[in-house]
């Protein structure tokens, strides 16, 4: 399982920086998203990741009694919150991206005069 | 546990939700924003006040969010440092409020520049005061995202470029630092920064191998130097700070860039200082993190003062003069805090280069908020900030020009100014450096501080002389000065004589700040990690 998280990360960190690095202004933006979701896998693989079973679902396990191991929820918050904020973001810059086309007229970032 | 630790922020939040409902009214709302700047100065002095500086005051004051015992909840931490970076923040960000109300056009006031210059300051305090390493990451995010918008706020082409740029850096800046919060969190089990200095001074006992933190400490001191624009993540700069409104850019160059400074000494001095861990990365070998900062950082610290110095040097526009003489003076608060690094930590050297990092970044704020304050103020009486433009501005409107006058005698570091107590702290810290350990980097170090200080001497001289000096251009001999706007630069410039003349007690301040930042173990009793079993 964590390997398979391990080439994930990699995949999305290589993909996310490729885009970053293009010179269309969307494909930027969509890097941008790509790395931040790139982090947020990373994230939950830093909590440990245990392979599913029935008994690892408290309700499936026991309903109404004792909780059973399960993953660690602290990573699973954090993402949260970074997945609302990386939302904002990814909204303001394709915004921004927008203004910058009207203003330079150009998607092309190498053409910007200033 | 104190409620007057979270007052400050409180007080930012609640301005910036009143300005936002009170868009419709703009006398209401300009009246609230600045009335919530004053409260917010009178919060912290009080708070600074009964928490660290006064006679009866316990030094430092933990603020548990929620409730929820450390280390499971959000801890707020108001110690010697977090209150010296505060009263940067307070001064600063009531100058440039009171500044941008007589400077800003009350169609852009309208809008949204009151709810966003107060989520900035929100989310500066925010980081200041947090004891979390998560919690540091959501700060840093509310900052971010109001100063994108700022950069953006006029909406040309060079801002919404400039803006595009600065985003996608810190996104991919904020993606780092997400990288590495994680793997701290699953090196040693915790995003307490207190629990986790305590579990990496013994690490044998807490069961975690503390390895990777030399590595992930990296990548945290790559995205606080983006933060602070050291070189070589200083390109967003001069782009950023020259779109952005000048209210604006006296906070992003006096307090947002002091904010990465600020996560470099608190998270390396106070929490990984106590790890004991072979670093053996690229030649520099050592046996703690710091061993991996001091040469970094100073390298970092050298090349800023070089490419700010030669670079502000080169520009024709007063706002780029200052923009990039801001990427130099942060070089000259990385090269302090590089030297306390490489101290022995025991000696008394540490304190010392620390407590003259932060004196520097206190003159910084004042002497840059003040400078860029002017830029604004001339720009918007001979609607050029042009050097080629300018001149004769000392016959023409002499106040102004007295109180850039000030601002740039301190950046040189004239005394009394305040300028030159940070110059000579940072040159002190220097030799003292030079004299424990004899090395080519210390060597460096103090040739760089000289060779910088010969910069800002040229490139100050450069403005003075070419912009208001001389024979008044067309553009100054039609010119009409704002009295209200050279009223907060007159007091701003007798902030900068009035620190210098009074400096006993500030040193003091920034020594007490220092010790702060050093004791790791204090703040690890501060924090009182008492939740669950007290583990």
């Amino acid at each position: 399982m964590s390997v398979a998280l391990a080439v994930a990360v990699g995949g999305l960190f290589a993909v996310g920086t490729f885009l970053l690095l293009q010179r269309d202004l969307v494909r930027v933006v969509f890097g941008v998203a790509v790395v931040s979701q790139a982090t947020f896998v990373y994230l939950i693989a830093m909590g440990g990741i245990d392979e599913g079973t029935q008994d690892l679902v408290p309700v499936l396990a026991v309903h109404g009694g004792g909780v059973p191991e399960i993953a660690d929820p602290v990573v699973q918050a954090l993402v949260l919150t970074a997945i609302v904020i990386s939302f904002g973001t990814t909204a303001l810059a394709l915004v921004l991206s927008y203004r910058a086309y009207e203003e330079n007229e150009t998607m092309d970032v190498t053409e910007w005069t200033k | 546990m104190s409620r007057l630790v979270i007052a400050p922020l409180l007080v930012v939040v609640t301005t910036a939700v009143l300005t936002l409902a009170l868009g419709r009214r703009p006398r209401v709302q300009r009246a609230t924003s600045v009335a919530g700047a004053v409260g917010y100065v009178g919060t912290v002095s009080v708070a600074v006040w009964a928490l660290v500086l006064g006679e009866t005051a316990p030094g430092a004051a933990v603020y548990q969010v929620g409730d929820w015992p450390a280390p499971f909840g959000i801890t707020l931490v108001l110690d010697g440092l977090s209150a010296f970076m505060l009263t940067i923040a307070a001064g600063v960000g009531l100058a440039s409020i009171l500044f941008s109300v007589r400077y800003v056009t009350p169609e852009n006031q309208r809008v949204y520049y009151h709810p966003l210059f107060h989520m900035l300051l929100a989310g500066v305090t925010g980081a200041f005061l947090t004891g979390d390493l998560f919690n540091l990451f959501v700060w840093f995010e509310v900052m971010l995202v109001a100063s994108y918008v700022f950069v953006a706020f006029y909406g040309t082409d060079h801002a919404t470029a400039a803006s595009f740029r600065y985003l996608v850096m810190n996104v991919f800046g904020s993606a780092l630092m997400l990288v590495a919060v994680g793997g701290l969190y699953a090196t040693t089990g915790t995003l307490n920064m207190a629990d986790m200095a305590r579990r990496l001074a013994t690490p044998d006992a807490y069961g975690i191998d503390p390895a990777p933190v030399v590595g992930l400490s990296a990548l945290l001191l790559a995205v606080f130097a983006l933060k602070a624009g050291l070189v070589p993540f200083q390109f967003w700069v001069p782009a950023a700070y020259t779109a952005a409104p000048a209210p604006v850019t006296a906070m992003l160059a006096g307090v947002t860039k002091k904010v990465g400074i600020y996560a470099i000494v608190r998270l390396y001095f106070t929490v990984f200082a106590a790890a004991t861990i072979p670093v053996d990365v690229a030649g520099l070998t050592g046996t703690s993190p710091l061993d991996f900062l001091a040469p970094v950082l100073g390298a970092m610290g050298v090349a800023s003062i070089l490419v700010g110095g030669f670079g502000a040097i080169g520009r024709d526009r007063l706002g780029g003069v200052f923009a990039y003489s801001s990427i130099g003076q942060v070089g000259f608060i990385a090269i302090p805090v590089a030297i306390a690094a490489a101290a022995d930590p025991t000696g008394a050297l540490r304190g010392v280069a620390i407590a003259a990092a932060l004196v520097f970044a206190l003159h910084h704020a004042l002497a840059k908020g003040l400078l860029f304050l002017s830029v604004g103020a001339v720009e918007d009486a001979t609607k050029t900030d042009r050097l080629r433009d300018l001149g004769g501005l000392a016959g023409h409107s002499p106040v102004l020009s007295g109180a850039v006058f000030v601002g740039l005698c301190s950046l040189i570091g004239l005394p009394p100014l305040t300028g030159f107590f940070g110059k000579f702290l940072a040159f002190d810290a220097a030799i003292r450096g030079l004299a424990s350990d004899s090395g080519l980097l210390s060597a460096l170090a103090l040739v760089a501080l000289l060779l910088g200080a010969a910069l800002t001497i040229l490139y100050a001289t450069r403005v003075w002389v070419g912009g208001f000096w001389g024979r008044e251009t067309a553009a100054v001999e039609v010119a009409s000065v704002e009295s209200g706007q050279v009223t907060v630069l007159v007091a701003l410039a007798a902030a900068v004589v009035l620190v210098g003349v009074g400096f006993d007690p500030i040193y003091r301040f920034a020594e007490t700040a220092a010790t702060a930042a050093l004791d790791g173990e204090a703040y690890v009793d501060i924090v009182g990690l008492n939740g669950g079993d007290g583990a």
